[in-house]
């Protein structure tokens, strides 16, 4: 028989991160989407102890000079439904509501997303491409991280035992953005291929292009050569070959496998195809009328 | 390797540990009981209250037949453990909407459309279409859609529980 798990409710992030540090076989539960799947599948032989995190106040959205604090404890839903973050970060928003269906969104968090460290989290490539910095809480003292460092491999991150995500700082500025996802169905699927792309006005007729890949890499990729070549453009892009050329760019910085949700040479195609549309909505009469991206 | 049931359910029957003393409203009602660390919110309604209304189809998260209301909002019962409730939390089950105006027209709606077959996914299905209708009276199919998205039903192929709600928001 396996032994007996305990859990813990603390109220402050000390207490959290004293009780982390003590047992290392101590996981942290937010939204426990993940977690208490993997559980139940008998895929955490070493856990010995919850640590649940949701009295530590961590899901308010806030700016705070120059910055737009994320809270990690945030859900899905209250992502997707912010205004700030509607009218800032497109791409986070449409990233956040395409994950799983309503009621786990309800539950599940940013920080349950990121942290998972999953090439596939839906709202990975958002947060590359918004130039996130992660906050982590830790026994001895914060630190901040880029995001694009946060992730070493597959479900694998920079995060110590014993250390938390407490927010994520997003430079407070109006971006335009797009995130799209190909799954097997609309609701309840694991991206084969996701992308964000998102940009913001840095001059008359100049746009300063992110470009982000999902599902198609050991972790999220930026592909910087198709964001250069972008940005350099100008804004419109001044022709489809243009375009099809900074497709071309995108592709090259995919790096998918096969695997059980799709094939490699699919996903490398998908990620040029997707390009082009999410340049297309950018570009769209409706999208200018109206930054929620939706059609 | 697919799991049998019995295999499946060891994960929550726990040998004997010390259990947990919580508080939470339930159906309205401030109520305490005691909790094994890990047993989920679904199982405590269905064991410690004989509330058994909410349903376990996939116990991942997936299929929706163990949706509740959590604060206001449809949750995966399934995916929560009970010793995380606070005395704020609110749960609210099927049974505690028995009396509620909305929940009758839509139980009404979904019968009279034939919407229900074998009825295992029904009462999920009935809370997502309720929260659907408090906060969208003349929801859209594309809203429908969306907000049963996180419900699975094996029978009825889903457009005549789509009806259902209609029906059920159009006669108010």
């Amino acid at each position: 028989m396996e032994n007996p798990i305990s859990i813990h409710c603390p109220d402050s992030l000390d207490d959290a991160v004293a009780i982390l540090s003590a047992r290392p076989g101590a996981r942290i539960l937010a939204g426990g989407t993940d977690l208490l799947v993997k559980h139940r599948n008998g895929m955490l032989p070493n856990l010995t102890d919850f640590v649940d995190i949701s009295g530590l106040r961590l899901q308010e959205i806030e700016r705070e000079s120059d910055s737009i604090i994320i809270g990690s404890g945030c859900t899905m839903t209250a992502l997707a439904q912010s205004p700030l973050v509607a009218d800032r970060f497109p791409c986070l928003a449409q990233g956040a509501i395409q994950v799983g269906a309503f009621q786990i969104r309800n539950c599940a968090t940013i920080g349950g997303n990121i942290a998972n460290g999953s090439p596939a989290g839906d709202t990975i490539p958002a947060m590359f491409c918004l130039d996130a910095m992660v906050r982590i809480f830790g026994p001895e003292s914060r630190r901040t991280i880029p995001i694009a460092e946060f992730f070493t491999g597959p479900g694998k991150t920079v995060l110590r035992q014993g250390e938390i995500i407490e927010s994520f700082a997003l430079p407070d500025r109006r971006t335009f953005g797009v995130f799209f996802k190909l799954g097997e169905r609309r609701a309840h699927a694991i991206s084969k291929v996701s992308i964000s792309v998102s940009c913001f006005e840095s001059g008359q007729g100049r746009r300063e292009f992110r470009i982000a890949l999902g599902a198609v890499g050991p972790t999220v990729l930026r592909c910087r050569k198709a964001e250069e070549l972008m940005t350099a453009a100008g804004w419109p892009p001044p022709s489809a070959d243009l375009v099809d050329k900074a497709s071309r760019l995108v592709m090259d910085a995919s790096r998918p496998i096969d695997d059980i949700r799709s094939l490699k040479d699919y996903r490398k195609k998908m990620t040029g195809v997707l390009f082009i549309r999410a340049i297309d909505r950018l570009n769209a009469r409706s999208y200018q009328l109206n930054n929620s991206g939706e059609e | 390797m697919p799991l049998l049931f019995g295999q499946i359910r060891k994960g929550v029957e726990m040998p004997k540990q010390e259990t947990i003393r919580i508080t939470f409203s339930l159906n309205g009602k401030l109520v305490e009981t005691q909790v094994q660390p890990v047993l989920t919110l679904l199982e405590m309604l269905r064991r410690n209250f004989s509330l058994t209304a909410t349903k376990e189809g996939c116990g991942k998260g997936e299929c929706g037949a163990c949706t509740l209301l959590f604060n206001g909002f449809p949750l995966n019962s399934c995916l929560k453990l009970a010793a995380t409730l606070r005395p704020t939390d609110s749960v609210v089950t099927l049974e505690g909407l028995e009396n509620d105006p909305l929940m009758g027209r839509l139980q009404k709606a979904y019968v009279d459309e034939g919407a229900v077959q074998c009825g295992f996914c029904i009462p999920g299905m009935v809370i997502s279409s309720y929260h659907l209708l408090k906060h969208h009276p003349n929801p859209s199919s594309a809203q429908i859609k969306e907000a049963l998205s996180g419900n699975l039903c094996r029978c009825t192929g889903y457009s005549k529980i789509e009806q259902a709600v209609v029906r059920a928001a159009r006669e108010k």
